[in-house]
């Protein structure tokens, strides 16, 4: 079997976007208000009922956001979440908090697993009552992403298992049950995020067989997003996406997302160097800056882009997550990225096609 | 009526205060005054800098929020602070004095002070400039003083040149980049900037044993060593450029406001690996905010002469005494030298020039008023740094008032952004660690020589650099003890 065929199914629900389509990586620019009562909450000043209207709200205000800035493809923003590792270590079962008290929000918990993870454990992550709630406020295609496993097991300190990449395993086992639940509910694009893989080179082939392992038997159209970190708006690393090949070629994903406009567009070369001939997800905005990027730059970057990758395996998007930005400042960014891929849909001489309404899922209305 | 002694630990001992002494004629005066006791708050303070900006006694009202938005605030008679230097109370007669501020109150302004300005923010008010003229001038101050600036810190050195510090610091580089070094990831070039480098010792210190313990190292890291040497002062700077001229082609030096590094360093963001600041933070602009009853207050500050002072001045330089505030806004503007060209007559030189400078300096006071503040999130702290940062110290502390350290944090916050990943800002000055400390001592204002001196608010900087992704930790200057130094060190967390 080749690998475009291997992949095929990972690659569905494509069809009907434009060429070039536009999407975010998947947080969206959390306001300081927000921050602050996500802080009240975990000091215990509001109640869990309070803040998931404020969540709500915040959300549909981001997907609206997103849609007026005319992203093909939308998330919720990950407003829900106090951070990237978090909002699942807390909720994977086998994972011990002790202290679940926080004086910030986004700061990191200190979790631990005692023991193996239990194995049979059919609760969920609740991932899908995010999801289903965000299909019911748009009719665009929507990106559903999640933290991977081995960036959750980072996070983690592990009196369980003698081999680390166990315990990496064992998260991956539960990450994929819920994949399986948010297809079941109707989402169709999932990303799995590792955003700490850059920091351990070495390990590229234990994180790709454990996001293997996530994608397994998981009909989806599937994204791996890898960057050097976007830990308060600052990278956790510098150096060259190499490490990542050839590795991901074995990756069961069919959209490689990776972070450009800061670094740089050198690395673009490893796709000449290797037979990636899946999808890139080419990052054209930098979100660790507030300088807002003009159309014309993000379509040369795109055109830079086109010289190792065809039109039709382009993705464009920001570099990582907009979560660190001012509402103002993504929604200018999103606006530039989409006028540049606009501008550069134009030279190629196909017509722009826009995003087709996704069938949605039951809709939920405000009370429910 | 609430009282507030802050200096407790001058209570207890051999030579305790007696503040019974203190008080009781403060008090049998405001006895005497129409005033509504039940709203005053008597505030009382041990300023241990002999050369401060306050009167024995100073008067602060404390404005009522406007009824309407865009309203000014608005004094009320009887919301007062009164403020008690208990340093000084032995030497004064505490009963005539408050009786005097009191009767002051009602009194046209401007009968018994020359005021250089309207009331400011703080860190927008005059005696900012004072202090930005010590800095560009310093060498006519050294040579009127006799002394070094060096020679006018405590302990008469900085705390810079400390060898064991320097060894230890540079040693923990050496195992980071031999880390990165194993995993390929040392960039080419190991960037290290120092704010605020005088007159280079610091830096030669740090350059001559860097250069040492490399060759002892082995790994060369001395040949792609880049020294970033800061300054805001051009004349330190050409100093500290001879000093450290044996390494010569490993150093850069730029003048540059140590509130804004990113402006002439920006091409270095994300790659410098340490960034060294020594007695900096304590000399930049700062404000003070105070919670008093439940409510946010900004302290406005005016500058001022008193009138006898004034009068006494302008006699000694031969200036007409409505004449004076124009002599000081022209020593402001032009510096002591060039003031010999405009007002050759009083000035016939820069020694003349710098005595005036010094005299001024020395008589100058701050009149001080809260104005209350509309909403923590529509204070500019620094830019790009908002007061709701300080909605944690302000809340959970009770009434307190505090430095916001503005010229620190901007700073701070400025410099974060160069700090490669493994990168790390040490700086050593004289930091409050413990927001307590704002209720036991004085923290300034104060005058070191011929520039001015706060307590930087540890507690703040530390709170925004978590919300920056740093660890910002404290510890007692290792290296010397009997100091009130403090290093700060910040690092990428997580």
């Amino acid at each position: 079997m080749t690998q475009e065929a291997a992949h095929s199914t990972k690659q569905s629900n494509s069809s009907n976007l434009p060429l070039l389509p536009t999407t975010v990586v998947g947080s969206y620019s959390v306001p300081e208000w927000l921050e602050r009562l996500k802080t009240d909450y975990y000091l215990h000043r509001i109640s869990p009922a309070h803040l998931a209207e404020i969540h709500d709200v915040a959300i549909k205000a981001a997907i609206k956001d997103q849609e007026q800035a005319g992203i093909d493809v939308v998330s919720d923003g990950e407003l829900r979440r106090d951070n990237d590792i978090d909002y699942l270590l807390a909720r994977i079962p086998g994972v011990s908090i002790r202290d679940t008290n926080k004086s910030y929000y986004y700061d990191y918990y200190d979790a631990e697993v005692p023991e193996p993870l239990p194995t049979g454990d059919t609760s969920t992550l609740g991932l899908v009552d995010d999801f289903v709630f965000t299909r019911s406020q748009t009719d665009r295609p929507i990106k559903f992403s999640f933290t991977g496993p081995f960036s959750l097991s980072r996070r983690i300190r592990n009196s369980a298992y003698s081999d680390r990449a166990d315990l990496v395993r064992s998260l991956a086992h539960a990450l994929n049950a819920e994949a399986r639940e948010l297809v079941a509910a109707g989402a169709t694009r999932l990303q799995i995020d590792e955003p700490f893989l850059a920091g351990y080179p070495d390990d590229a082939g234990l994180a790709i067989d454990a996001i293997n392992l996530v994608t397994k038997d998981v009909e989806a159209d599937w994204a791996l997003h890898v960057c050097y970190g976007n830990r308060y708006a600052r990278p956790s690393w510098e150096g060259h996406y190499d490490f990542l090949f050839p590795a991901v070629l074995d990756a069961d994903v069919g959209t490689l997302v990776l972070e450009f406009a800061r670094k740089g567009y050198g690395d673009l070369s490893l796709f000449k160097r290797y037979p990636w001939e899946r999808r890139l997800g080419l990052g054209v905005v930098d979100v660790k800056s507030e300088d807002v990027e003009t159309a014309d730059v993000v379509a040369s970057r795109i055109r830079r882009a086109l010289d190792v990758v065809p039109a039709e395996r382009l993705i464009v998007n920001p570099d990582c997550g907009l979560r660190h930005l001012p509402a103002f400042v993504a929604r200018a960014k999103l606006k530039a990225m989409v006028a540049g891929a606009a501008a550069v849909r134009q030279e190629l001489s196909v017509p722009s096609k826009p995003a087709r309404a996704e069938p949605s899922a039951p809709t939920l209305t405000e009370e429910s | 009526m609430l009282v507030e002694v802050r200096p407790t630990k001058k209570l207890r001992g051999a030579r305790a205060l007696d503040l019974t002494a203190c008080l009781s004629p403060i008090v049998d005066a405001l006895c005497e005054d129409a005033l509504d006791l039940s709203r005053l708050r008597l505030v009382c303070d041990w300023v241990q800098y002999k050369n401060n900006f306050r009167d024995v006694i100073d008067v602060r009202p404390i404005l009522t929020p406007a009824a309407r938005n865009g309203g000014n605030a608005e004094p009320d008679e009887d919301n007062l602070e009164i403020a008690v230097d208990l340093r000084r109370c032995a030497d004064t007669n505490l009963a005539d004095v408050v009786r005097n501020v009191l009767a002051r109150r009602g009194e046209p302004e401007g009968l018994e002070r020359v005021y250089l300005e309207d009331w400011s923010t703080g860190t927008t008010s005059r005696i900012w400039e004072f202090n930005s003229l010590y800095w560009r001038f310093l060498g006519v101050w050294e040579k009127a003083t006799g002394r070094l600036y060096e020679q006018a810190l405590p302990g008469g050195e900085s705390d810079a040149r400390n060898i064991a510090g320097v060894h230890e610091l540079i040693k923990e580089m050496f195992v980071v980049w031999d880390d990165l070094a194993a995993h390929n990831a040392l960039p080419d070039e190991l960037y290290v900037i120092e704010l605020g480098v005088g007159n280079g010792n610091q830096a030669k210190t740090w350059l001559d044993e860097f250069a040492k313990l490399d060759a002892e190292h082995g790994a060369e890291y001395y040949r792609r060593l880049h020294y970033m040497m800061c300054d805001y002062s051009e004349h330190v700077l050409a100093l500290a450029r001879e000093n450290v001229s044996d390494h010569a082609a490993h150093v850069s030096s730029f003048a540059l406001d140590a509130t804004t590094p990113m402006t002439a360093l920006g091409f270095l963001r994300y790659k410098v690996f340490l960034v060294y600041i020594s007695n900096v933070y304590d000399n930049l602009p700062t404000e003070d905010v105070a919670q008093i009853g439940g409510h946010t207050y900004r302290a406005e500050i005016r500058a001022y002469v008193a009138k006898a002072d004034a009068e006494r001045i302008a006699e000694e330089f031969g200036l007409e005494p409505g004449k004076l505030v124009g002599a000081i806004d022209k020593l402001l503007s032009l510096g002591p030298e060039l003031l010999v060209d405009a007002l050759s007559a009083q000035f016939p030189d820069v020694t003349r020039a710098a005595a005036f400078w010094m005299a001024v300096w020395d008589a100058l006071k701050l009149e001080e008023r809260y104005a209350p503040m509309s909403g923590l999130d529509l204070y500019e702290i620094a830019p790009g740094v908002n007061g709701e940062m300080l909605r944690p110290l302000l809340e959970r502390h009770g009434d307190v008032r505090m430095q916001v350290s503005n010229g620190a944090i901007a700073s701070f916050v400025d410099t974060l952004p160069l700090l490669h990943p493994y990168g790390r800002l040490q700086c050593h000055d004289i930091f409050v660690t413990d927001p307590h400390q704002y209720r036991t001592g004085f923290l300034g204002p104060g005058k070191y020589d011929g520039s001015i001196v706060n307590w930087v608010n540890g507690p703040l900087l530390q709170h925004i650099g978590r919300r920056k992704g740093f660890d910002v930790g404290y510890a007692p200057f290792a290296h010397r003890s009997g100091t009130n130094i403090v290093t700060l060190t910040a690092q990428v967390r997580d």
